[in-house]
Order: structure tokens, then C-alpha cells, then sequence
């Protein structure tokens, strides 16, 4: 714990290109408050708590470190940006007359703000919306895959996912997005929307991977293939997919023996179950305004805008309100909704301006 | 409360429990967590500010433990730093308390 404590931490000093001699003097001391929180009987978790997330440190240590100087370049480039990008678009326009999608090119101007100050695995998760946009705006006009490209924006909570949970978590966090993917993909080019709505489950099946208990693993593996066995036989050779549905009555019934289901929050204590309330209402809400603006009104162009919700209510709810943190989203949503909407693509793009505007203003 | 605020006091009372003896990192923060509500990761990023702003000296000591010990000690700025906050504070609540003493008579 200790060792990979300070290893966390070496790490964020060093992606923030800190002074080696002011590294190795920050980890030596954190190896010091260490051995002495552990003295003083705290345990591993206590003692977490007491030094702080080792990105957290970092930002509280900024104003006393010393970086190379090479930073200063990237800071250059991000100043030049704004130029750079009229130029291109000029001679995109005029030479070219790519007018459109010529604009793309000021997207550059936050992603290099983005990639020259953000350590690596935030630049990711913050160049996701753009990354995104770009790939949806190519499936668009190019292929006119509005839909089902809409999923590459799911690229957005699946990096944060990916580069922000440990191995252990990763697996079932993303499964629910995985799940999205395949079943699009089943439904939309091969109509089998049932059976295919089972990809959702493998979920809980990954979900359960994780409990201790090996003898549970093996039950609620063993009763979800059984359940899904049963579903299919019911379906395909009698046509009765609900009677066949019966089935998973067996999972849910292993679920509430072995005590893992429960038909009370008592289990999440204190403001965090509001919080998470607040969440599940959330998920709810956005997939219930997805199917509705998909299938009434053929809205799938525009409908996976509600999707964004998830992450913004998350940092809402979890993180100190900082406007930065939800900028990429807004922005997506005002591109988006102006572009498509009022087809006005070609302006609509400044909308991506408010996300270093904010940074300024809080960061100053 | 401001966080900058808040700062300004951890950095006095930092300031205020080494002026009276050297002391090594963790002693600082649970002396501070005892005495006043505290976010404990705040300290040792204050204590390393005031240490490269020349406020704190530091010196190495063995210990039973085993790896040695970095401690903390006051320098002659660091002391002057201490006075102005103290006279800035004291000033400070003196109003505080006059505001608050003027409030309770007026009601």
C-alpha cells in the first residue's frame, strides 16, 4: 500500500515534468509521514486519508514546485494556436474552398491547450468530446452513420472509466457500455433486438466475478446460464419468449438466499445515498428520454445528447461544482444542438470556446 | 469558509506550533487535527511552501524507528512572518468581536 502510494505519486510529479531533485525530496517525505502515520497504529485506509489522493496532493503542491523549462514551449504552441488555426482555415477556404468542415480546425485550439497542460490520463478524458465529435461529424457526413454513430460518444465515459478505475472495478464499469454497443449493433443490423437485449446481462454475470465467495460465483454463474438457456429454448422452440422470461426468476431468487438482494437502500449510509438515489434516477431518466426520442419521434441523430447527463450529474453530485469540470459537455450539447438544429455547423463550433474561457476564469 | 482564508490561518498556526520547537512533519499535522477541525492533506503542501519561502529551515535526525527524521524549525523570517499575522489577526477578531458584542447589545 505504502510502496504504491508513493509510486501514485511519483508518477503525477513526474507526468507534470517537476524537478527530479524536488521529486525524489516530495517522496521521501511522504515515505516519512508514512512510516510515521503507521507508528502511530493508523491503518493503510487512515492513513490515505491523511496524506490525500495523490493527484490531489499534486494540485495542492503546484504552487511551491519547480518545473523544466521545456513546459514554457507547449505554453508557446497554445498561444500561436489561435493564428495558426486562422491560417489553416484561410487557406483551407480559399485555396480549397472547405469552408466546411474547414471550421474543424479551431477545435485544435482548446485540444492543444488541453494536451499541453493536463497530465496524460486527464488529456485523454478531456479530448474525449472532441475526439468524439470529430469521429461522429466523419460517420455523419461522410457515411451518413448518424445513428448508430452517435455511440462513439460513449468514448467519453468509457476513457474516464478506463484510465481512472482500477483493473479490478474496470471490467464491470465499462461492461454497461459494452453491453450498449453490442446491442445497437445486434438490434440495428441484424433485428435482434431480442434475444439481443441479453448482452446486458453479462453485467451481473461480471459483477459477480468479484465476490469472494467461489461457491456464489459458481450458483450465480451457474443459474444465469441456466435462466438464459431456458429463455431461448422457451423462445425459439415454442415462441414463448415471456414464459421463457420465468427463468430469471432464478438468479434473482439465488440473489435474494445468498443476501445480495435486498429491497432497501439501508445499505448506502449518509449523504452518499441520496447521492447515489439522485444517480439511478438519473440512469433511468436518460434511457427512458433515449427509447422515447429515439423510437417516437426518430430522434437517434440527437437523442444520445441525454446520455451526457450521466457524467454531469456524477461530478455534480460527487466533485466540488466547478464549471470547467462540465464545460466539455455543454459544449458538446450547444455544438450539437446548434449545428444540427439550425444547421449551423459552421458557428456552432465556436460553442467549444467556452471550455478554455472557463478554465481562465476559474483557474485565474 | 474562503478557502484562501483559510489557508491564511493554517499557515499561522503552522507558523504558531513550530515558533515554540522544532518539529517533524506528522507531529505537525496531528497536532493541528487535534487542536482544530482540519483537512490533513492540506498541511504538508503548506509546511513545504513556507519551507521554500524560507520560513522554516530543516535538518535531519536519526531515529528509534529506523529511516531518519526531516524536522521543521523557524527561521528569523519565518518569526517576523509569525508577529505580523499574529498582530493582523488579533486586529482582526478585535473587530470581529466588536461587531458581534454591538450586534448582541442591539438586540
Amino acid at each position: 500500500m505504502k510502496g504504491k502510494y508513493l509510486e501514485d505519486l511519483r508518477e503525477i510529479l513526474e507526468e507534470y515534468e517537476a524537478n527530479k531533485a524536488e521529486i525524489d525530496d516530495i517522496i521521501n517525505d511522504y515515505a516519512q509521514l508514512y512510516d510515521d502515520a503507521k507508528a502511530n497504529g493508523k491503518s493503510d485506509e487512515e492513513i490515505y486519508q491523511i496524506l490525500g489522493k495523490p493527484d490531489e496532493v499534486v494540485d495542492d503542491l503546484m504552487d511551491s514546485l519547480k518545473f523544466k523549462r521545456h513546459k514554457d514551449k507547449g505554453n508557446k504552441i497554445v498561444a500561436l494556436m489561435p493564428f495558426i488555426s486562422v491560417i489553416t482555415y484561410m487557406i483551407l477556404g480559399f485555396v480549397y474552398n472547405l469552408w466546411n468542415p474547414g471550421w474543424i480546425v479551431f477545435l485544435s485550439i482548446p485540444m492543444v491547450a488541453i494536451i499541453a497542460n493536463t497530465r496524460f490520463k486527464n488529456a485523454i478524458v478531456a479530448l474525449s468530446p472532441f475526439l468524439s465529435v470529430i469521429a461522429f461529424l466523419i460517420l455523419g457526413f461522410e457515411f451518413q452513420l448518424w445513428h448508430p454513430g452517435w455511440m462513439v460518444f460513449l468514448f467519453i465515459p468509457m476513457s474516464a472509466i478506463i484510465l481512472n478505475t482500477r483493473l479490478k472495478d474496470m471490467f464491470v464499469a465499462i461492461s454497461p457500455f459494452v453491453a450498449t454497443i453490442i446491442f445497437i449493433v445486434l438490434g440495428f443490423y441484424y433485428d435482434l433486438w431480442n434475444p439481443g437485449w441479453l448482452v446486458f446481462l453479462m453485467i451481473p454475470m461480471i459483477g459477480v466475478l468479484y465476490k469472494p465467495n467461489k461457491l456464489h460465483v459458481f450458483l450465480y454463474e451457474l443459474s444465469f446460464i441456466v435462466a438464459i438457456g431456458f429463455y431461448l429454448y422457451m423462445g425459439y422452440v415454442y415462441e414463448l419468449w415471456a414464459y421463457g422470461g420465468l427463468g430469471f426468476l432464478l438468479p434473482f431468487g439465488i440473489g435474494i438466499l445468498l443476501g445480495d438482494v435486498k429491497f432497501e437502500l439501508d445499505a448506502i449510509e449518509g449523504p452518499q445515498k441520496n447521492k447515489v438515489i439522485v444517480m439511478l434516477l438519473t440512469i433511468f431518466f436518460c434511457i427512458a428520454a433515449f427509447l422515447t426520442l429515439g423510437f417516437v419521434l426518430d430522434g437517434w441523430i440527437y437523442a444520445w445528447q441525454v446520455f451526457l447527463l450521466i457524467p454531469v450529474v456524477a461530478i455534480l453530485a460527487f466533485d466540488k461544482f466547478r464549471f470547467t469540470a462540465i464545460a466539455p459537455f455543454v459544449a458538446v450539447v450547444l455544438f450539437f444542438s446548434i449545428g444540427y438544429f439550425f444547421d449551423m455547423f459552421h458557428i456552432s463550433w465556436l460553442a467549444f470556446m467556452i471550455i478554455p474561457i472557463a478554465a481562465i476564469l476559474e483557474n485565474a | 469558509m474562503n478557502t484562501q482564508f483559510k489557508k491564511g490561518i493554517l499557515e499561522m498556526c503552522i507558523l504558531s506550533i513550530i515558533h515554540d520547537h522544532d518539529m517533524y512533519g506528522f507531529e505537525v499535522i496531528e497536532k493541528l487535527s487535534s487542536e482544530i477541525d482540519v483537512n490533513e492533506n492540506t498541511v504538508y503542501p503548506i509546511l513545504r511552501r513556507l519551507t521554500s519561502q524560507g520560513l522554516f529551515d530543516t535538518y535531519i535526525e536519526q531515529t528509534k524507528i529506523g529511516a531518519p527524521r526531516k524536522y521543521y524549525k523557524i527561521t528569523e523570517l519565518g518569526k517576523e512572518k509569525f508577529n505580523d499575522y499574529e498582530t493582523e489577526w488579533t486586529a482582526f477578531l478585535k473587530g470581529v468581536f466588536k461587531l458581534l458584542g454591538g450586534m448582541r447589545d442591539e438586540r
